[in-house]
Formats: C-alpha cells, sequence, structure tokens
C-alpha cells in the first residue's frame, strides 16, 4: 500500500497486488474502534475534469435499480450505497460574456454555486465565496486534528490558462471569498500533515511544543505590526495572523488527542502511474478517516485543463485535448476510457471505505462522499448536466441506491445546500440555489 | 455623401474590404468634413489630431451608432481625465494599427501617429497633475521564488537537498499575466502556514549544520526519455549518460548514493562511478560477471564519508571507447538504447555524523564564536542582529531581538549554543518581517495622497525587481543613510545590480514568466509525427531561451535585437535540429548565424515555436496570438461565446484541406474574421517552421505558403517578412517590454492609468532602449518609486 524506502521490489510486487493487499493492512493498523453512541460524520468531494461522455454516464432509468452504464459500471460493488443525479446544472459557469475561461469557471463554481470574475480583466480583484467543505470542516472538522485536507492528483497548473486566471483551476476548495487553499499532491507530504513526519511520540511531542511557542510568539509579533503600517490593503496580514490561530488550534488538538494508531512507513516518492498515485492518495484518506485525524477533504483528481496523458488504458493523447472530441467516435471512445478510470478509481476508494467498520456499520455508511464536476459536455463547455454522483448514507441521512433525475437546468448549487443541511450547517442560500434539492 | 454611405457600412462592424482595399487611404470626401467636426473639439489638443480622431473614430463610435460597444464623446477632449480609460483605449489602437479596421476609410500612418501622440501628450499632462498610482496592498508576501533565493542571500544555502528544497516544502504560486509575483494572488492559508513552520525548521537545521537532524533521503530520478550516451554537461569527459546534481550535504559525516539502473540488463561489463566536484570517489562494475555481484545487474549503493557544504555529485558510466552510440545504433526514438542506463541515483544520509563541519552556511551565521558563558548572549545578539537586519531588510530594533532571544535561551538550554541560533533562525524564518513586504504610510498621509516610499523599502522593492531576492548589504547600508534618493546613487546601484550574478533571475523571470518559456516543460509533441523530440531537446530550447535573453541584459543590448539578434546559443544536439553544421559537444556556446539565417531572434527559436504549436501540429493562430499579445502587447479579444473554437482540440487537421484552407473558411464566419485577419497571416509567415521548429519546406505534401496580408493591406512573406512587419512596429514592441517589466517589477496588473508611466519608461530609457536602460528607467518611474496612501 505505502511506497517505502525499499522502492523498487516492493513496489513492483505491490502494483501487481493490486488493491486487495491494502484492506487488511490497514485493519492491523487500526485499533479496533470503541462502539460510538454517535458515528462521526465524514465528508469527501473528488473533482474530475473536463467533463464527461453524458450518454455512457447518465442511466436511462431512475429510482431503485437502476442501469449502470459503462462508466458507472465500476461502482457495482457499491451501487447500492450510491445515488446518482442527473439533470443539475452550474449554469453560473457560463461565460456572461466574461472571457474564455471556462474551465477556470468549473472548478470554481463546482463547491460554491458562484461565477468566477475573470481577474485579468483590468479592476477585477479575486472574488469566489466560501466552499462547502470548508464551511463543513469549519464545524465537524474543529475538532479533528486537521479540519479539512485538500488534496490534488495533478500538480497545479503553472503556465497559461484560458482567461489567465490559474488559481481557479488549482483547487476547489476557497477558505473564504478571498483565499484558495492550496493543494498537496506529494504523497509524503500529505502522510506528514495528516501524520506527522515520522519519529518517536517523543520526538513529535517536542515538535508540536516548539511549535507552539514559535507560534505564540508570531501572534504577538502580528498583533504588534498590524495597525502600524497606516491606512492601505493590510488584508494578507490578517489573514496570516488567522493561520497562526488556526494552526495554533491544530496543534492543541494534536497534542490533547494523540493518533494512537501503529502508522505505515512514510511514502518516499510521487509513484509513475497516475492510477498508483490515486490510490495512495485514497489510501492515506481512508486511514485519516480511521483514524479520525481529519474529517472532511476534497480530491482533485483530474484538474480542469489537464494535460495528462493515459497510456496504460491506450489513450496516449492528452486529456484535455481528447474531451474536445468533436464528435469524433474514436476520441469519445477514448475520453471514456478516462472517465471509466476515474470511475474506477473512486470506487477503489469507496470500497476500501465500505469494508472499513465504523461504530454500527462501515465508514462509508457515515460518510458523504461527492463525486464529480463542474463541467457536462466537455466538448462544448457546457455546464448543465453535471456528472453527480454521492455516495454514502451519512448516518441515514440520505436514502441510497437510486439514479435521480431532475427537470433540466435545477441548480447544483440545490445539493449543496442539501448537503449542508444534512451536515449541521444549514444556510438559507448558497450561490445560485433556489431550494433545497429533495431526495 | 458616398463617404458617409461607406463609413456606415464599415461601422456595421462586417469587414467589407481587406488588404489593398481603396479604403486605405484617405478619401478626399473624408477630409474635407475634418475642418467641421474640428470646430467642436479640444482647445488643449491641436486642432488637426483632434479633427483626425473626430473623424476617423467617432464617425463609428459615436453614441448613436455606438460601433462595437464602444463611445467617445468628442467634447471630452477638451480635459481627457474623466474620460481616461477611453481616450487610453484609443491611443492603443492608433499605435497597434489596429484601428481604423480594414476597410475604413485610414488617412496615411503619419496623420494616425500625429493623433495618437497629441492625444498621449494630453494623457501623460493630466496624469502628471493628478498621479493615479494603482491599488498595491501594504503587505506583498515573498513569492516561492523570492523565498528561495532570499533563503540563498541569507544563509549562503544555494543548493538546499531536494527534500528540503523550496519547491519541496512550499506550495506553488498562482500565475497572472505569467507572472508569479502579483501580490493580489499571493495567498495565505493555514495549510501554507504550517509548510512555512515545516520550511522554516528544516532549513534553519541545515543552515547550522545540526548533528542531531534526521536522515534525508534525497531522490534523482533520470527522465526515460533522456538517452545517456553523451556526456552529461559537468560531468568528467571519458563519462556518459548519468547526472550531476549539485546539493548541499548539511553536516560533516557518512552519505550513501543508491544508483538504480533502467530495465536493460548489460551482457558486457560498464563500470559506474561516482565523483564529487569532480574528483572520482568510488566505482564499481556491472554486468558482464565482473561485479562483485557475480555479474548480476545489481545497483550499486556508495557509502562515502563527506565534510559540510554544496558539493556537485557526478553519478555516470564509463565510456567504452569501443561501444556504438546509441545514435547510429538506431535512429533517434525516444528509448534508451542497449546500453545501461541510470534510473534514479537516492542521496541518503547524514548517518555516522562527526560534527557540524565548516560549511559556507555555517561561515555566514556564525559570524561569532563565544569565547565564554559570559559572552554568549552578546555574541547570540550579534548574530541575530545580522541576520535580522538582511531577512527582514531594514535596521534592527531591539523589538526584533526581544521576539528571538527567547528562542535562542531556549535552545541553549536544551542543547548548547548552535541549537539556540538555530531556534532563533527558525522563528525569524517564519516572521511576517521576513516572509511579507511591508510598506508603511507615513504617519498624517491624507487619503489617497502620494508618496515616496522609504528609502528602505524602495531597496527592497529594487532588489526583489533585479535579483528576485533581499538587498545586499551595500544596497541596504546605502538605503539607510538615505543616499538611494540621490538619482545618481540610485542608477549607480541599479547598474551594479544589474551585473551581478543575482540578475539572472531577472532574466530567467522575464524568459520564462513574459514569454511562457515554461510551458514547454508541459509540451508534448507527438511520437510518432516528431520522433527526434525528446528531453534533451525540450532542454536545450529552453536554454537557448534563457541563454539568448540573459546576453541581451548583460551585454546591454537593445531589447529589438530579441527579435533581430544575428547569434544565438547552441549545442550539438540543438544545432543538429537547426540544420547548423560543425557545432559539437553538449555544453552551450554562442553562434553567430550566417547572414539570412532564419534562425535569429526569439521567433526562430525553438522554444517559442514549440509553445505555440500543438502536439500534432502547428498552429497559426496560437502563433499570431503568442506575437499579438506577448510582442505588441495587442492581444485579440477572447472568441465570442458558444463558437466552439476549432483549435482547443489537438487533435488531426480535417485531411482534405490544407490548414490554410481550413483558416480561410473558418475566417469567412465575420464574428471570427475581425481577430483572425489579425493573428492568422502572422502565423502564416511562421508555417516554415514545423510544431518542434525545425525547419520544412512542405506540409502534408503541399508546399509551404508563408505568406500573408495585415489588415492594413501589408502583404508580407515568411519570417523575414514578419520581422520586417515587426521591426515597422517596434516602438510597440518596447513598450510591451516596458509594460512587461513594469507589472513584474511592481507585481500588479497594470491598468489604463499606468499607460503615462509606460511611456514615460520607454522616453526615459533613451533612443537605444537597451535592456538595462529600460530597467533603470522602470526604477525611476513614478509607480515604482510611489505609492498612494489607501483610503481606510
Amino acid at each position: 500500500m505505502f511506497i517505502t524506502k525499499r522502492a523498487l521490489p516492493r513496489r513492483t510486487f505491490l502494483r501487481g497486488m493490486g488493491a486487495t493487499l491494502a484492506l487488511p493492512l490497514l485493519d492491523a493498523m487500526v485499533p479496533a474502534l470503541t462502539a460510538q453512541a454517535r458515528p462521526t460524520p465524514r465528508f469527501g468531494f473528488i473533482y474530475i475534469a473536463n467533463g464527461v461522455i453524458q450518454n455512457q454516464w447518465t442511466p436511462a432509468t431512475t429510482g431503485a435499480g437502476f442501469e449502470l452504464t459503462p462508466i458507472l459500471q465500476p461502482f457495482a460493488a457499491v451501487r447500492d450505497r450510491i445515488n446518482v443525479l442527473s439533470g443539475l446544472s452550474h449554469l453560473q459557469a457560463d461565460t456572461f460574456g466574461d472571457g474564455t475561461g471556462d474551465h477556470p469557471r468549473s472548478s470554481a463554481v463546482w463547491l460554491t454555486g458562484v461565477h468566477a470574475y475573470d481577474r485579468s480583466r483590468p479592476g477585477v480583484e479575486v472574488k469566489l465565496a466560501t466552499t462547502v467543505d470548508q464551511i463543513i470542516a469549519r464545524r465537524v472538522g474543529q475538532t479533528s486534528r486537521v479540519p479539512s485536507i485538500e488534496l490534488s492528483v495533478d500538480y497545479p497548473l503553472q503556465s497559461a490558462c484560458d482567461s489567465g486566471d490559474c488559481f481557479y483551476v488549482n483547487t476547489v476548495s476557497w477558505r473564504n471569498e478571498t483565499t484558495p487553499n492550496p493543494t498537496e499532491t506529494h504523497p509524503r507530504l500529505v502522510f506528514d500533515r495528516l501524520f506527522g513526519d515520522g519519529g518517536s511520540a517523543a520526538t513529535r511531542e517536542a515538535r508540536a511544543k516548539a511549535e507552539g511557542s514559535i507560534l505564540d510568539s508570531l501572534g504577538a509579533e502580528l498583533r504588534r505590526v498590524t495597525g502600524t503600517l497606516g491606512p492601505g490593503d493590510t488584508a494578507k496580514l490578517g489573514e496570516y495572523l488567522e493561520s497562526v490561530r488556526e494552526v495554533e488550534r491544530r496543534i492543541q488538538h494534536s497534542e490533547s488527542q494523540p493518533v494512537e494508531i501503529e502508522l505505515p512507513e512514510r511514502p518516499t516518492d510521487i509513484p509513475d502511474s497516475f492510477e498508483a498515485h490515486t490510490r495512495l492518495m485514497f489510501d492515506l484518506q481512508a486511514l485519516a478517516f480511521r483514524a479520525d485525524v481529519t474529517r472532511v477533504f476534497s480530491l482533485i483528481m483530474s484538474r480542469e485543463l489537464s494535460s495528462r496523458t493515459f497510456a496504460s488504458i491506450g489513450v496516449p493523447e492528452q486529456h484535455h485535448a481528447v474531451s474536445h472530441h468533436r464528435n469524433d467516435p474514436e476520441l469519445i471512445m477514448k475520453k471514456a476510457k478516462i472517465d471509466i478510470l476515474q470511475a474506477q478509481l473512486c470506487a477503489y476508494f469507496l470500497e476500501r471505505l465500505q469494508a472499513a467498520p465504523d461504530g454500527d456499520g462501515t465508514l462509508l455508511d457515515h460518510s458523504l462522499i461527492l463525486y464529480g464536476g463542474g463541467m457536462g459536455d466537455g466538448n462544448l463547455h457546457r455546464h448543465s448536466d453535471l456528472p453527480t454522483l454521492m455516495a454514502g448514507g451519512l448516518g441515514g441521512a440520505f436514502k441510497t441506491g437510486r439514479h435521480l433525475s431532475y427537470p433540466q437546468d435545477t441548480p447544483m448549487a440545490n445539493l449543496l445546500l442539501t448537503i449542508l443541511d444534512k451536515a449541521g450547517t444549514p444556510l438559507d442560500r448558497l450561490g445560485d440555489s433556489t431550494q433545497p434539492l429533495s431526495l | 455623401m458616398a463617404a458617409l454611405a461607406v463609413l456606415s457600412v464599415a461601422c456595421a462592424g462586417t469587414v467589407i474590404a481587406r488588404a489593398g482595399a481603396p479604403g486605405a487611404r484617405p478619401s478626399p470626401e473624408a477630409q474635407s468634413r475634418a475642418p467641421q467636426a474640428a470646430s467642436a473639439a479640444a482647445p488643449r489638443l491641436a486642432p488637426q489630431p483632434a479633427a483626425t480622431l473626430t473623424q476617423y473614430c467617432v464617425t463609428c463610435h459615436n453614441a448613436r451608432l455606438k460601433t462595437g460597444g464602444f463611445v467617445i464623446d468628442p467634447a471630452s477632449l477638451g480635459a481627457v481625465g474623466p474620460s481616461a480609460e477611453a481616450w487610453e483605449k484609443v491611443v492603443h489602437k492608433l499605435r497597434s494599427r489596429s484601428m481604423p479596421p480594414a476597410g475604413a476609410p485610414r488617412p496615411a500612418q503619419a496623420v494616425l501617429d500625429a493623433a495618437a501622440s497629441a492625444l498621449e501628450g494630453a494623457l501623460d499632462r493630466e496624469a502628471a497633475a493628478r498621479p493615479q498610482l494603482g491599488r498595491l496592498p501594504l503587505v506583498h508576501r515573498l513569492s516561492r521564488t523570492e523565498y528561495q533565493h532570499a533563503i540563498r542571500d541569507l544563509l549562503a544555502l544555494d543548493a538546499l537537498p531536494k527534500e528540503v528544497s523550496v519547491d519541496f516544502l512550499l506550495p506553488a504560486d498562482n500565475i497572472s499575466s505569467g507572472f508569479d509575483n502579483i501580490a493580489e494572488l499571493l495567498f495565505v492559508s493555514p495549510s501554507a502556514m504550517e509548510r512555512y513552520l515545516d520550511a522554516a525548521r528544516k532549513i534553519s537545521r541545515v543552515a547550522v549544520g545540526d548533528p542531531s537532524m534526521p536522515v534525508m533521503v534525497n531522490i534523482h530520478r533520470l527522465d526515460p526519455e533522456h538517452p545517456q550516451d553523451e556526456r552529461v554537461e559537468d560531468l568528467p569527459y571519458g563519462t556518459r549518460g548519468g547526472l550531476s546534481v549539485r546539493s548541499e550535504f548539511p553536516v560533516d559525516a557518512t552519505y550513501a548514493f543508491k544508483v538504480e539502473l533502467a530495465a536493460g540488463a548489460a551482457r558486457e561489463a560498464h563500470e559506474i562511478e561516482l565523483t564529487i566536484d569532480g574528483r572520482r570517489v568510488a566505482a564499481e562494475t556491472i554486468g558482464g560477471g565482473a561485479g562483485r555481484r557475480g555479474g548480476a545487474a545489481a545497483p550499486p549503493e556508495f557509502r562515502v564519508p563527506l565534510t559540510a557544504g554544496p558539493k556537485l555529485v557526478g553519478v555516470s558510466f564509463v565510456q567504452h571507447t569501443e561501444a556504438r552510440d546509441e545514435a547510429t545504433l538506431r535512429p533517434r526514438m525516444r528509448s534508451r538504447g542497449t546500453q545501461p542506463a541510470i534510473a534514479s541515483v537516492t542521496i541518503s544520509g547524514p548517518y555516522d555524523v562527526t560534527g557540524p563541519g565548516d560549511s559556507p552556511s555555517r561561515r555566514r551565521v556564525f559570524v561569532c564564536r563565544p569565547a565564554s558563558a559570559a559572552d554568549e548572549a552578546p555574541c547570540a545578539r550579534r548574530i541575530l542582529s545580522t541576520l535580522a537586519r538582511r531577512a527582514y531588510r531594514r535596521p534592527v530594533a531591539e523589538a526584533d531581538l526581544q521576539d528571538l532571544m527567547p528562542f535562542f535561551t531556549a535552545g541553549r538550554a536544551e542543547a548548547g549554543f548552535d541549537r539556540g541560533i538555530q531556534r532563533a533562525l527558525e522563528r525569524m524564518l517564519v516572521s511576517a518581517h521576513f516572509l511579507f513586504r511591508m510598506e508603511r504610510v507615513p504617519p498624517g498621509t491624507p487619503p489617497g495622497a502620494a508618496f515616496r516610499v522609504a528609502d528602505v523599502d524602495l531597496a527592497s522593492r529594487l532588489s526583489f525587481f533585479v535579483w528576485s531576492s533581499i538587498p545586499d548589504d551595500e544596497l541596504l547600508d546605502a538605503a539607510v543613510a538615505g543616499r538611494l534618493r540621490d538619482p545618481l546613487v540610485l542608477d549607480r546601484q541599479v547598474r551594479r545590480m544589474l551585473a551581478d550574478p543575482r540578475a539572472a533571475a531577472l532574466a530567467t523571470n522575464v524568459a520564462s514568466q513574459w514569454l511562457y518559456l515554461r510551458d514547454i516543460e508541459a509540451k508534448l509533441p507527438d511520437e510518432i509525427l516528431f520522433p527526434d523530440f525528446d528531453e534533451t531537446l525540450r532542454r536545450a530550447f529552453r536554454r537557448e531561451t534563457e541563454l539568448f535573453v540573459e546576453s541581451v541584459l548583460r551585454e546591454d543590448r537593445g531589447v529589438v535585437e530579441l527579435l533581430t539578434a544575428d547569434y544565438t546559443f547552441l549545442n550539438e544536439r540543438l544545432a543538429r535540429h537547426y540544420g547548423i553544421p560543425n557545432v559539437k559537444g553538449s555544453h552551450f556556446r554562442r553562434v553567430t548565424l550566417p547572414p539570412g539565417s532564419v534562425r535569429g531572434g526569439l521567433l526562430g527559436q525553438g522554444s517559442i515555436l514549440t509553445i505555440t504549436s500543438y502536439s500534432t501540429r502547428t498552429s497559426p493562430v496560437l502563433r499570431g496570438k503568442w506575437v499579438l499579445e506577448n510582442l505588441l502587447s495587442s492581444p485579440p479579444p477572447p472568441p465570442p461565446p458558444n463558437v466552439p473554437s476549432l483549435d482547443t482540440s489537438a487533435a488531426e487537421p480535417e485531411k482534405a484541406m490544407t490548414m490554410r484552407e481550413a483558416m480561410a473558411r473558418h475566417r469567412a464566419n465575420p464574428a471570427c474574421a475581425s481577430c483572425h485577419v489579425r493573428m492568422d497571416p502572422i502565423g502564416f509567415a511562421m508555417e516554415n517552421f514545423d510544431a518542434v521548429g525545425r525547419w520544412r519546406d512542405t506540409d502534408g505534401g503541399s508546399p509551404i505558403d508563408a505568406s500573408g496580408v495585415l489588415p492594413d493591406g501589408t502583404a508580407f512573406t515568411g519570417m523575414p517578412g514578419l520581422k520586417q512587419q515587426l521591426l515597422r512596429q517596434q516602438d510597440q514592441f518596447v513598450a510591451t517590454v516596458a509594460e512587461r517589466l513594469l507589472m513584474y517589477a511592481l507585481g500588479r496588473n497594470l491598468q489604463y492609468f499606468d499607460a503615462p508611466a509606460v511611456r514615460a519608461v520607454v522616453r526615459d530609457a533613451g533612443p537605444r532602449h537597451t535592456f538595462a536602460s529600460l530597467v533603470a528607467a522602470v526604477v525611476k518611474s513614478r509607480p515604482f518609486q510611489m505609492r498612494q496612501a489607501g483610503s481606510e
């Protein structure tokens, strides 16, 4: 499961073994959890880019016992734990005369329902909205060591984007309307964030103490500096102070709630295949859920405009290029292959959660995983009929096992509103929502 | 009457006539209307320019026709201030020659230029009277690149081991218009905070040579597409393949070097050697039954004791002189040959630490050693004051030391003097004074008032502009002594800094950010169509452009030479790609190109030609857009909504048509035409270069037609013709360079009210417009030296 310092032989071995090996290992690492009175809710938001081949995604029949389409086939083992929702749209990602940034707007709108204005136009400033994962994390995450974690299998885009606003595609998680959360791609950094970078308990404790005193002193420094600069924009300093406080809180939590699990070896490198990299990210996240290190995550499995190629499944072309298939049957087939691969990897994670006992059920029973993206038809850059799949019942809050079809262009934000409601963080409105979605 | 009819048709937005149409010259009827219009126009603007503007612009862009949604009120020519934004747009359209549009009446270029100059004069006078300096936050976080350079200059750490390298430890920054130092986009978040804490701890331990630091595992992988049949630059002659890594070894200790081989075991013996700073320290033979592992191609692991400090590590094969090289055995495909190749080298350690050693970073940090216990605190204060002055880029206050000294005391009590310094340094590296450039508004400044930034703040602006790093002692001393206000001193400092090796950051950032050079890393030219593209070529592309831009900067050449130079930088691989003979070996050298060579200047470079292509073919549209946007600052507007842009897909072009035919069909759509008439001809002129920048005379069997016609009717052919056209617009090119430099220097996007400052930079830079003179003029410019107090 984990890439170790004994790199090659073990890695080769593991690749051959695939997913089946991981679970027993995982179970061995986590002490049996005592039965809890109320299960801890967990949330995951998994983003896929550049749309999907919609007629190979959307099931023909609705309700329970819907037929699994080619792209949804990988979810067969957990089909009674998922809902497929069709007809939902994020029309706030439409252009509104605001340039070509359809891809940046897709990731920006996904968890906000808010139109991302093209900042490269003179005078337009960064302004989006707090994303759903962060609203939830602010409540359910506050008592876990890491309130939320933001992951991406693709590295952030560092060059030209459609509109010049790359930061919109590089994350789907915004802390507030002006601050996107950066994502972690390297498994070692993910490991370090979640579990600390190894060493004995004593070293970790000493570290926490040292960092605590640094943050304490830094907080005092920032309070002293703020206000002495004079009239002007000092917002970044305020954000820094807020970040200091937040990390202070995290360290206090980690001191009061030591992780009592046997840790696997730290991963040393990024696995050389997309599949192995994604599985490793999911493995780490499943472990973090089990150990209750974090309860909220977002993960970009593919980043909008991604130029990743998938030679292993016979798609040597770049993802974004293939998504503009212009109805060429071969390119459609190739995009569908990518969609299926992504579904397989998501299903892998869901199966992991389903196999992990948690209180009176499984981790999946008590989780809500949203899988989808802000682009429906990637060829034409449409934000209608978005690929949307929910997994897990969130402790009975959602009935699962159905395909639900909604009237064309029902705001996706309505679903987000419902999720917020069930998460215990209700809002009256979110983005362009009109009312909670009934499901 | 006839003229009016023509005008109203032209205003409807449909291009009725193209190149060479009679409308390109002013019609007598149109000219006869001029005096009438002038009577209603500006007292401030001379009658003739005002008449030109009224006649050729307002005829369409008036409140009745609202052509293109853009309206000019001719009455506002009286006082341009309130309409400065609209008038700057007019200036830009005139200077970029994109207005009047093709088919509309157009006077002689000199008439338009005169109108533009008069308008600029009025706008500049307005800006001088009421300067607008834009909204620049008081707090500007260091970008990741700046942080990395600051660490290098503060702690003499220029080759941090991979595991503690800044690129690994800190999240990547976001880019705007190519630049990664835009204040607004340098976000701060709790997860970034955790990374800063982590980086501070790890880097401070390396800097002081902490003997108790944990073992690092640094994996250096070689790209599978990187051929290993040639000597790697920096490695000894007589070797082939492998890699060279410059890396800091933090303490005196043993380090392990583990080599992993790529698949393809050798039947014959191959010797792998490890060199440190060019000296062979270990070697082992693999394969051929000669190795101590009995002939298996088992990867060797060398364990070597080393002293602390930066070293050049080389791992390579000893060249078999009798072995045929890969290039003769096979056409160059993207795989390795039959010889064994190195897949990765893992450097781990330290093991068996013998002491902190005497590294450059320790010498930089420990400016004193305590002679006695009583001497410790004063010495610590001295060390920390020296570091903090550089890190915080200003004189150190007692309050700063009060923040730092408790960490020294705690660390001292825990594990001695060095640990105390390390702890205090760790604290310093997360201080807001280090991580943020903070500028102060002098007390009592009224809201909105413009003021000169403090001298130490100017020093920081200057060093982050030219070096992407902190000021050095000389610059800071000049600022603290108040001498930086003296224009002569300031100018001397700029020249000194440009001559310093650290100014390479400016050339690299300009090349990689302004020119989007770093996009080359993401390009994946099709393997079948371009079999000889590989990682070596990719690197060579990038290196050529970087060296070329740096040469223009260092040799004080005019920036126009970026387009016209008769030299470039090549190694054998790149020269072969370009078909230039007699360049041997893997090292880059300056090559003077023969007269009439197609390669001189940026547009003939493989890097630019490749980043403006798709993986399977060239794109005249992308190339045209790149030139308009980055060389002439005149980007076409985005395609209209709901028109799927043909060229965003990298699929194969329709085979039945040539590229040119397919594009002509696209231009037949009027909504597409207005922009494509500007982009396409530029791209066509570059069609003799394929998608990886190789010269070609045919494409898919048809001869290349590299001719094009600009919207103003000028016909030209091929790269020489294109260069000529660009030289006709060299003022626009120089203004573009000035604009990008100013944006980079300020760390914010420019707006219409910055245009007067850009013009001032161009004027102040002198007639030759050398790179250095433009940099100096940016430093002198009002937005660089001043700031406007906020309103809150």
